[in-house]
């Protein structure tokens, strides 16, 4: 997934190239995106909205400290966090990497909702460069939620299923 | 030039990354670990990942989750920041075997520079002066006491793996040696896995004086002056001035030229620090920093260089800023580390800072990611933030401190600020007339009457 820093060659500014750049960011307020990359031949044009965790434009260290903590973004967008860190049925990450919830691509999920499992039974594989761990339950139960998806990256803590 | 960094550290100089990372227009992660789910770099980051819970053995130092972090967010360089994991040879020829750059320099150098025993080999090789010393590791078979005697009496017992200002035991007469060896080789073998120490002549009244560099990693290398950071307490420095108040401009520039050159025969890469003890005219080389250093503000501050900048900028290939005839020393710096200690017992007090208000106003910055309401973790170190004052004489700045001193408020837990207001008046720091043990002594003093 890492890549080589790009060998970027100089080209030449066009009037074709600017216009392009133009259409991309209209397209980006017209919808609701906030990253727009596109790459041909030669170019490799990224239009972006100013990204901000914080809410929007809240300057200096004084906004930071009279906020409520902000929720940071991991890499894909994921549902608050903090509604089930405190669930008592949590089972939370206990690594960071790209989480899966079946053996194998097209394999039957080891669990879904309403699956009864018992302790140390295999949840799901959490992948980390090229490793596949498995993630035993921590106690027997019943699997109420699911809640993040197949092939999304997680961190240490992350709440991944609620079990009962 | 990177598209994405990884932020291998926290605290304060993860902040001072992620700055230099927007300037550039480069995109942030912030990795943490649950201790540190508000801090400021977290926050501010594009995106961040817990990578552990609290202890950094499990968080900052565990290289998997790093390298993990590093491959669900696509990174492709990582900024290792100071302590931690910078200064691991291993940690870096990992993340290049993962196509994945190191910011920092080439893990050879920092294996080198990392064997206290190599590195003063080294540096005699390449014509730097070095303290007079035993040969090597003293072995258990070799005769220490005449190895010492030779050198002559006070000596100083060093961990070949330590570095830092850890691992070192004075041995100040013949009966003292037999004792500050097996003390010293004990705590050597429990604090860095490894046992074998080496003999130094032990300097009275030294300065610690060091020098910066900038190296591209292909023969250029330039000096950027020095830091004179005698104000230590248990080797932790606590205040860094530049330039030092020792020095002329020939002393410096012909310190400055022996540890460029040296740099430019290596082949460095990437930031670094020479570090001397200077007494009596005379430079005595004890250790090379292969990473940004917390006191890198000041050498900022007196040549309008962005030292973490450069070191991004060089890690991707560019070339050094300016060449060594362009290097310009402005004005004095001054920078105090303000930790979260009682002032007189150095006793830890992390906590709530329930009140934060940091001086501003010419010449006037805090490296800090504390905020009001912020609370320290107990796991990591004390630093609240550092404050770094630039005059155009020291002078000037030694006013302008005493000034920024006596505006800052950090409320709610006990720092070292009192400390800082009573030597930013004590004569011997006005006049610039201090050495090592100078702070330790002080502060006995202070404890007595």
């Amino acid at each position: 997934m890492a890549r080589q820093p790009d060998d970027k060659t100089n080209a030449k500014f066009t009037s074709d190239d600017s216009a392009l750049i133009r259409e991309l960011a209209l397209l980006l307020d017209e919808t609701s995106l906030t990253e727009i990359e596109i790459e041909r031949a030669g170019l490799r044009v990224r239009v972006a909205r100013n990204i901000s965790i914080a809410a929007s434009m809240q300057p200096g260290v004084a906004a930071i400290a009279a906020a409520a903590p902000a929720t940071s973004a991991t890499a894909t967008p994921s549902a608050p966090v903090a509604n089930f860190s405190n669930h008592p049925g949590v089972v939370p990450s206990p690594m960071v990497g790209t989480a899966y919830w079946a053996p194998e691509p097209g394999a039957k999920p080891f669990i879904e909702v309403g699956t009864k499992v018992s302790a140390g039974q295999t949840l799901l594989i959490i992948e980390a460069m090229k490793t596949m761990n498995q993630i035993p339950s921590p106690r027997a139960g019943t699997v109420t939620q699911i809640l993040v998806e197949d092939g999304q990256p997680v961190e240490f803590g992350e709440p991944l299923v609620i079990i009962e | 030039m990177f598209d994405k960094i990884l932020i291998a550290n926290r605290g304060e100089i993860a902040l001072r990354i992620l700055r230099a990372c927007k300037e550039l227009g480069i995109a942030t992660v912030a990795v943490h670990s649950t201790a540190d789910d508000d801090a400021m770099h977290v926050r501010l980051a594009d995106e961040s990942v817990c990578i552990g819970p609290p202890p950094s053995k499990d968080s900052y130092l565990n290289i998997p989750a790093l390298l993990a972090a590093c491959e669900i967010t696509g990174v492709d360089a990582v900024h290792p920041g100071y302590g931690f994991l910078s200064e691991n040879a291993r940690f870096a020829e990992i993340l290049a075997d993962h196509n994945l750059h190191f910011i920092g320099p080439k893990a050879e150098h920092i294996r080198l520079m990392g064997d206290k025993i190599e590195a003063k080999k080294t540096a005699k090789r390449l014509g730097i002066p070095v303290v007079p010393g035993s040969d090597g590791a003293v072995g258990p078979d070799q005769d220490a006491m005449a190895i010492a005697r030779a050198i002559g009496f006070p000596v100083l017992v060093k961990a070949a793996a330590g570095g830092g200002g850890r691992g070192m035991k004075v041995a100040h007469t013949e009966d003292d040696l037999a004792l500050a060896l097996t003390t010293a080789a004990n705590e050597a073998k429990s604090a860095f896995g490894d046992a074998s120490v080496y003999l130094e002549k032990y300097l009275q009244k030294p300065r610690h004086i060091e020098i910066q560099v900038l190296g591209d990693g292909r023969g250029g290398a330039i000096h950027l002056g020095e830091r004179d950071c005698s104000l230590q307490r248990r080797h932790q420095k606590v205040w860094e001035e530049g330039p030092s108040p020792a020095l002329d401009a020939a002393a410096r520039a012909k310190i400055g030229l022996a540890v460029a050159k040296a740099m430019q025969q290596l082949k460095y890469l990437g930031v670094g620090t020479v570090e001397f003890l200077y007494e009596d005219g005379e430079f005595y080389f004890i250790e090379m920093n292969t990473r940004i250093q917390v006191e890198h503000p000041v050498t900022e501050m007196i040549t309008d260089i962005d030292l973490v900048l450069e070191q991004i900028r060089i890690a991707a290939g560019g070339d050094l800023p300016m060449a060594q005839n362009e290097v310009v020393i402005n004005g004095h710096s001054i920078e105090c580390r303000v930790n979260a200690e009682n002032p007189v017992t150095f006793r830890p007090s992390p906590g709530r800072i329930q009140q934060y208000h940091p001086p501003g106003g010419l010449g006037v910055r805090i490296d800090s990611a504390v905020y009001q309401g912020y609370v320290i973790p107990p796991y990591y170190d004390s630093l609240v933030g550092k404050l770094i004052v630039h005059g155009k004489t020291r002078a000037e700045c030694l006013m302008r401190l005493r000034r920024a001193l006596d505006e800052m408020v950090v409320d709610g837990i006990e720092t070292t600020l009192p400390l800082f207001r009573a030597l930013v008046r004590e004569p011997a720091i006005i006049d610039g007339d201090y050495h090592i043990h100078w702070l330790e002594q002080y502060l006995a003093g202070q404890q007595a009457g």
